[in-house]
């Protein structure tokens, strides 16, 4: 069976050290002030009072049904099979179409290379057998990965002994790879992924050339093929009628 | 021609030629840029199709470089020859096909009409307006062809370009936003022609099959065109041509 991977996030060992940020900007040498992986602080007072903060190591979810996959103009942006989504730099423009397409904000572009940059899940190195860089640097071992359709995983065994959350909305809900433990705790919606305005450009390609474009020459087809059948059928009425005039001479 | 009705060369073979060039690169380059997109957002050809072409081409990078290449090579060809014969073909062609003033659009756009609803036996009493050496249909289609490819060179040479060329980051989303436009532009300008080739295909192949031998031959029936372009037949005449 193809492998899908996954990433947990347990938010109850997450100390907030950085590690794994620290690790992916070495492994994937980002500019100053960009990052593929990122955790988010949220405080908030709690049912007692008591302020209290959660932490949410974030990056690329690696969705089933990625929105800029969908958006991409020159596929660049792309979904291995075992469930990995990529950026091919090779043919990447950096228009960005891809960049509000995703509701968790992972994508950017990179002022360096002009291109899309975004978590891969650090494939090259899964490719090799290891794990992504921020999981092996993390402290706390708050960051698990793996392969879900693999029934002896650590993974596959933790989705089954905890209770998972994925960051998604009645709004946003594009199969995300990535679980978050809370310990029973509500998900704030800080963290929630946001539908974000897209490029007007992009909007108007969507609802109205494609659109417009598919219907009109679809409309002509069949205009020109009901022109091209009607003249076969006078045609044929014609040899007919002449036929049927020869015979009463 | 196999007729022995006499006949009048009405094209030049660099024309015929430059014709199918054309012809040519719009199929390859509609094809292969139909197979660029896999994603829904923007795809235009049913899904099996892109899968099916970068399999083939060995990935979508040689896709989008063949398609990038025979856009330019397309572009510069045409370019190139419309510089070298603009006195002899150019001009010419331009003084019979645009269509530039809102009085010369409505009387193309009503000639066409005409002309389309008696395909379906309808308006049978409404005579199309005598045409010229190009009727209302192809003078509009003619403005819009030109109008779109140039739109579609300028904007197509900016998508393949400007990646390797501009620092998209540094310009704060400028340049990045104009790469944008000119996608939408490009794909709104090759939907538009595609729209017009429809009708264009059809009546060259199968309404009027002796205007498809002209672009063949380069010879045209003085017949045909005494039947459906009377005023080009009278120019001709004046000229002592037929």
């Amino acid at each position: 069976m193809v492998a899908k991977y996954v990433m947990l996030a347990d938010t109850t060992r997450c100390i907030n050290c950085k590690a794994c940020e620290v690790a992916c900007r070495a492994e994937w040498d980002t500019p100053l002030g960009y990052s593929r992986d990122w955790v988010k602080e949220v405080e908030y007072v709690n049912a007692k009072g008591l302020p209290e903060v959660q932490l949410f190591p974030g990056r690329c979810q690696h969705c089933d049904d990625p929105p800029c996959v969908e958006v991409c103009p020159s596929g660049a942006s792309w979904k291995r099979e075992d469930g990995i989504v990529l950026v091919d730099h090779a043919i990447c423009s950096g228009c960005e179409l891809c960049v509000p397409a995703c509701p968790y904000d992972a994508r950017w572009l990179n002022p360096v290379t002009n291109t899309i940059s975004k978590c891969t899940f650090c494939q090259p190195r899964i490719d090799k057998g290891l794990q992504p860089a921020c999981v092996e640097t993390c402290v706390g071992h708050a960051l698990i990965f793996g392969d879900a359709n693999d029934p002896n995983s650590a993974v596959s065994q933790l989705l089954k002994a905890k209770e998972w959350q994925k960051l998604v909305t009645d709004e946003v809900n594009i199969g995300p790879n990535h679980y978050y433990y809370t310990a029973g705790k509500a998900i704030p919606d800080a963290v929630m992924p946001k539908l974000n305005e897209r490029h007007l450009s992009g909007t108007l390609m969507e609802n109205i050339v494609n659109p417009l474009g598919t219907l009109g020459i679809g409309g002509m087809m069949a205009v020109f093929l009901g022109a091209g059948i009607k003249k076969l059928i006078d045609r044929r009425q014609d040899v007919s009628n002449k036929e049927g005039s020869h015979e009463q001479h | 021609m196999s007729s022995t009705k006499p006949t009048i060369k009405v094209r030049t073979k660099d024309v015929i030629a430059i014709h199918w060039f054309n012809a040519f690169f719009w199929l390859t380059l509609v094809l292969t840029g139909f197979g660029i997109i896999s994603g829904d957002f923007v795809r235009l050809a049913p899904a099996f199709w892109p899968t099916f072409l970068q399999n083939l081409l060995g990935g979508n990078a040689n896709l989008v470089l063949l398609h990038g290449i025979g856009g330019m090579v397309w572009a510069g060809v045409i370019g190139v020859y419309a510089l070298l014969n603009f006195k002899r073909v150019v001009l010419p062609f331009l003084k019979n096909v645009l269509v530039l003033t809102p009085k010369a659009a409505i009387a193309d756009v009503s000639s066409m009409v005409i002309t389309l609803a008696h395909l379906f036996g309808l308006l049978k009493h409404q005579s199309v307006p005598p045409q010229g050496r190009y009727n209302g249909a192809q003078r509009l289609l003619g403005t819009m062809i030109i109008a779109c490819s140039l739109a579609i060179a300028v904007t197509g040479m900016y998508l393949f370009l400007s990646p390797m060329l501009l620092d998209f980051a540094a310009s704060a989303g400028v340049l990045g936003g104009v790469f944008r436009w000119a996608l939408v532009i490009h794909l709104a300008a090759v939907l538009l022609v595609l729209l017009g080739l429809v009708a264009h295909i059809y009546f060259a192949v199968v309404e009027e099959p002796e205007s498809l031998e002209t672009m063949k031959s380069g010879e045209a029936e003085v017949a045909f065109i005494k039947h459906h372009n009377p005023l080009w037949y009278a120019e001709l005449e004046r000229e002592g041509k037929v």
